[in-house]
């Protein structure tokens, strides 16, 4: 049996942290366990936007070259960072509600605008399903991978602009991490394995579209 | 003269926990999806 790395390795990377997090990181004494939540939810948040900005990335130089490796890198990645994003919109309430004493709040400018984000690239999913013209279908997608991006640095800079129930960034920002040495490891531990399973997930989602087109296509040769 | 009380750490591990099988839970959900739509995918060419 042929075994694949990536995978392998980002699934041993995810379970080692996730057993750091349960056995080797210290209880925040104000939150208790509760405050754990952070390394599942910080971690998906990010690569969510690391799959979106490479999606309008990937989709800007397609609209340039029309290169069809981009398109599909983009459709792969769109898919991935759904996946990301949801586990944020799962985590974020189970975290809120024992701290803020509620699972959401609809005035929220950082929740709204998250799920939004959620929503643009579920749309840009049953656009690709909906248009079947492929080359109209790699177009369209790449134009809405790309004014979907645009909310990223509004989501990210929301917290600042707006009266919100969400914390500021404890790492993401210019001055030095307010976070203990062994809970900031954990959270790097977090990010690199997660951002592992982000690329062991766009690497096999890309061969599936490598896989179902050359199907597709001697479909129509048939 | 009143004793200092001892704070008590609040009891949120069954967030914690649910948090972690849904998150863990979607991203297995997530890989045996791209394991069907691959097999599927090789078996119908």
């Amino acid at each position: 049996m042929k075994i694949s790395w990536l995978p392998t390795i980002a699934a041993a990377a995810v379970i080692g942290t996730v057993i750091r997090v349960a056995l080797f990181t210290p209880l925040e004494a104000k939150q208790g366990a509760a405050q754990k939540i952070f390394y599942i939810h910080v971690p998906a948040a990010w690569v969510a936007f690391f799959a979106f900005g490479l999606v309008a990335i990937a989709s800007g130089v397609f609209l340039w070259l029309r290169d069809q490796r981009l398109d599909r890198f983009a459709e792969s990645s769109a898919e991935v960072g759904v996946v990301f994003t949801s586990v944020v919109l799962i985590t974020g309430p189970l975290w809120a509600k024992p701290i803020w004493g509620t699972y959401w709040a609809w005035w929220d400018v950082r929740l709204i605008s998250t799920l939004f984000l959620w929503f643009i690239y579920i749309a840009y999913i049953v656009l690709r399903g909906a248009v079947e013209s492929p080359e109209l279908r790699a177009r369209y997608s790449a134009v809405l991978g790309i004014l979907g991006a645009l909310l990223i640095p509004f989501i990210h800079l929301s917290v600042y602009l707006f009266s919100t129930m969400h914390p500021l960034p404890i790492v993401g920002k210019p001055s030095k991490p307010s976070l203990p040495s062994e809970m900031l490891l954990t959270l790097f531990l977090s990010l690199f394995s997660f951002t592992l399973l982000y690329f062991a997930f766009v690497r096999s989602r890309y061969r599936y579209a490598i896989e179902r087109d050359a199907a597709s296509a001697a479909h129509y040769d048939a | 003269m009143p004793r200092p009380q001892r704070t008590t750490m609040p009891e949120t591990s069954s967030y914690y926990h649910v948090a972690y099988t849904l998150g863990l839970g979607i991203y297995a959900a997530y890989a045996l999806s791209l394991y069907i739509r691959r097999k599927r995918v090789r078996s119908a060419r």
